[in-house]
């Protein structure tokens, strides 16, 4: 099973909502995976065991796994193309 | 009724909040299995909260007061950063009310072109709560303190407005805006970002931010934190090695447990903050407007985590030698409230960050001392969090504590503070001219995105 990771400030609220939302998704379209939300301070010890990683926060800086917005899941605004491309992500 | 409502209040907030919980989500139409499960994990939330304040206290408390003793410095109040905060919020009896108060306000000015901005993040409520419960608690009236955090929903909605083009300049992230209580910090920054402009050189100062960050970023880490602070305390608490060490792992245990205790709060809240997101969107379909969301997509920029972990000595020193300030720092340590304001504020030029972040110190650690007092208060009330007797707790590092003070004094005028309106008079001054330059910098702002 893959891992996604989601990160914010403080791994407690933004990362959260946007982490039960994906998990929601993933259900629904039948996407075996497992959705962490972790605090964005402690993002380099996490990123090693993840799959993918959802940005809430943008910056420059690559950590060599693929990376997507997470900020669709919390406006709703093309939230599903986000999602076809995660799974799309996850079928590799 | 009132019997049974004093019944139900005795109960304690793991059991009344719970049981609030599970109307308020009936009356949003959940599920009764969602909105049971729900409701029972904002209990545990809360009464996993009080266990950890209880053994942060036990481990903290003797060594603050030997800290106090051995240095004579009256640091008594110990701050506990937000996540403790947030659970002493929402524990307040009247805390659900905050929630249709900031909607109805929201679709309101949006009905009216008064904002452009549609604030879905309704997990940062709690800082409208917590402004009521101070400000009640200040000036005795449940009244004033609803007035007030009502004032501050409007003002963070028009600080989205004044904030939004320069974040998306600054993140690349278009048709979002940050209405989060923190930014509304940059009234008092802005003016004194502005006087920085007549210092030579400042403009031209380059500085990798990215890879300060990669050197300084290990301090930011929450349990790395809290064992130096840990240390930091028993230095001046004259303890032996063995238990400074001791000390120290049980600080960065508390400090890595509270935000993870905390997240139990959101899980439990998140069906009703999706319930009532999904009711404020339906009423504005198609129409051009921002979200709002919560401050991390700032998260990414370096300069926020730089500022932060370089104004850790300067916050212990400036505790340290401060007259009149009570507060020992220690779970709000790493001032984000500060410096993602500042970020904005500034630009992300980092000297002017640090610079303001050492400016703007005292107001954080003095409004946290003014403000001990009720937050203590509170939660001796709410009653299953134990605070020694000689102890108080707060906050430093507050989202807004210039507006918390402010207006918590001008509505105390009700007890005759007067001078809390000579203080409004002095806002609502900083804060047109705080308007007017903020119009101009999203202009500019405008035209550097080529919308104009």
């Amino acid at each position: 099973m893959k891992t996604i990771i989601v990160a914010c400030g403080s791994g407690v609220a933004t990362s959260q909502t946007v982490a039960s939302k994906v998990d929601k998704l993933c259900k629904e379209r039948k996407i075996p995976a497992k959705v962490m939300a972790v605090d964005i301070k402690s993002l380099e010890q996490n990123i090693r065991i993840a799959d993918v990683y959802i940005s809430i926060a943008p910056s420059n800086k690559d950590y060599g796994i693929p990376t997507i917005s997470g900020i669709p899941f919390l406006t709703g605004v093309g939230m599903e193309e986000t999602m076809d491309q995660l799974e799309e992500i996850l079928k590799k | 009724m009132k019997e049974v409502i004093n019944y139900i209040l005795d109960l304690g907030p793991a059991v009344f909040l719970p049981l609030i919980m599970i109307i308020v989500g009936l009356i949003v139409r959940m599920k009764f299995s969602t909105a049971f499960s729900s409701a029972l994990t904002l209990g545990v939330a809360f009464l996993g909260m009080s266990v950890v304040i209880d053994f942060m206290f036990d481990a903290i408390g003797p060594a603050s007061e030997a800290f106090v003793n051995n240095t004579g410095l009256q640091l008594n109040i110990l701050d506990l950063g937000w996540p403790p905060n947030a659970a002493i919020a929402w524990a307040w009896p009247y805390a659900f009310f905050m929630f249709p108060i900031q909607i109805v306000i929201n679709l309101l000015m949006l009905g009216f072109n008064k904002t452009n901005c549609l604030n879905l993040d309704l997990w940062n409520v709690w800082n409208k709560i917590f402004t009521a419960v101070i400000v009640s608690g200040i000036t005795n009236s449940l009244a004033m303190g609803f007035i007030v955090a009502s004032i501050e929903v409007v003002l963070e909605l028009k600080n989205a407005d004044l904030t939004q083009k320069q974040i998306q300049r600054m993140t690349g992230i278009p048709g979002i805006a940050l209405p989060h209580s923190m930014a509304l910090t940059a009234v008092v920054l802005a003016p004194l970002n502005r006087l920085l402009d007549f210092i030579p050189g400042l403009k031209n100062v380059e500085i990798d931010a990215e890879s300060l960050k990669e050197k300084l970023g290990i301090f930011g880490e929450n349990h790395v934190m809290g064992f130096i602070i840990g240390i930091f305390i028993a230095l001046f608490a004259k303890y032996d090695l063995k238990s400074t060490l001791t000390l120290a792992v049980q600080a960065a245990t508390a400090l890595t447990l509270f935000p993870m205790v905390a997240t139990l709060f959101m899980k439990a809240l998140a069906p009703i903050s999706d319930a009532a997101g999904e009711f404020m969107k339906k009423r504005f379909p198609g129409k051009e407007i921002y979200i709002g969301l919560d401050w991390p997509f700032l998260a990414g920029q370096p300069e926020v985590w730089v500022t932060c972990i370089l104004l850790v000595p300067v916050i212990l020193l400036m505790a340290v030698i401060l007259p009149g300030n009570g507060v020992l720092p220690f779970g709000g340590i790493l001032n984000i409230c500060f410096a993602a304001t500042a970020l904005i504020v500034c630009n992300k030029n980092l000297v002017r960050m640090l610079i303001l972040g050492v400016i703007a110190t005292p107001l954080y650690l003095y409004v946290g001392t003014a403000f001990a007092p009720h937050i203590t208060n509170l939660a001796r009330q709410v009653g299953t969090i134990d605070i020694p007797v000689n102890q108080m707790i707060t906050w430093n590092g507050m989202e807004a504590p210039e507006f918390r003070y402010v207006f918590s004094r001008a509505a105390n005028i009700i007890n005759g503070d007067y001078f809390g309106l000579v203080l409004l008079a002095g806002y609502v001054a900083l804060y047109i001219w705080y308007f007017k330059h903020m119009k101009a910098r999203e202009a500019e702002a405008a035209k550097d995105l080529g919308l104009s």
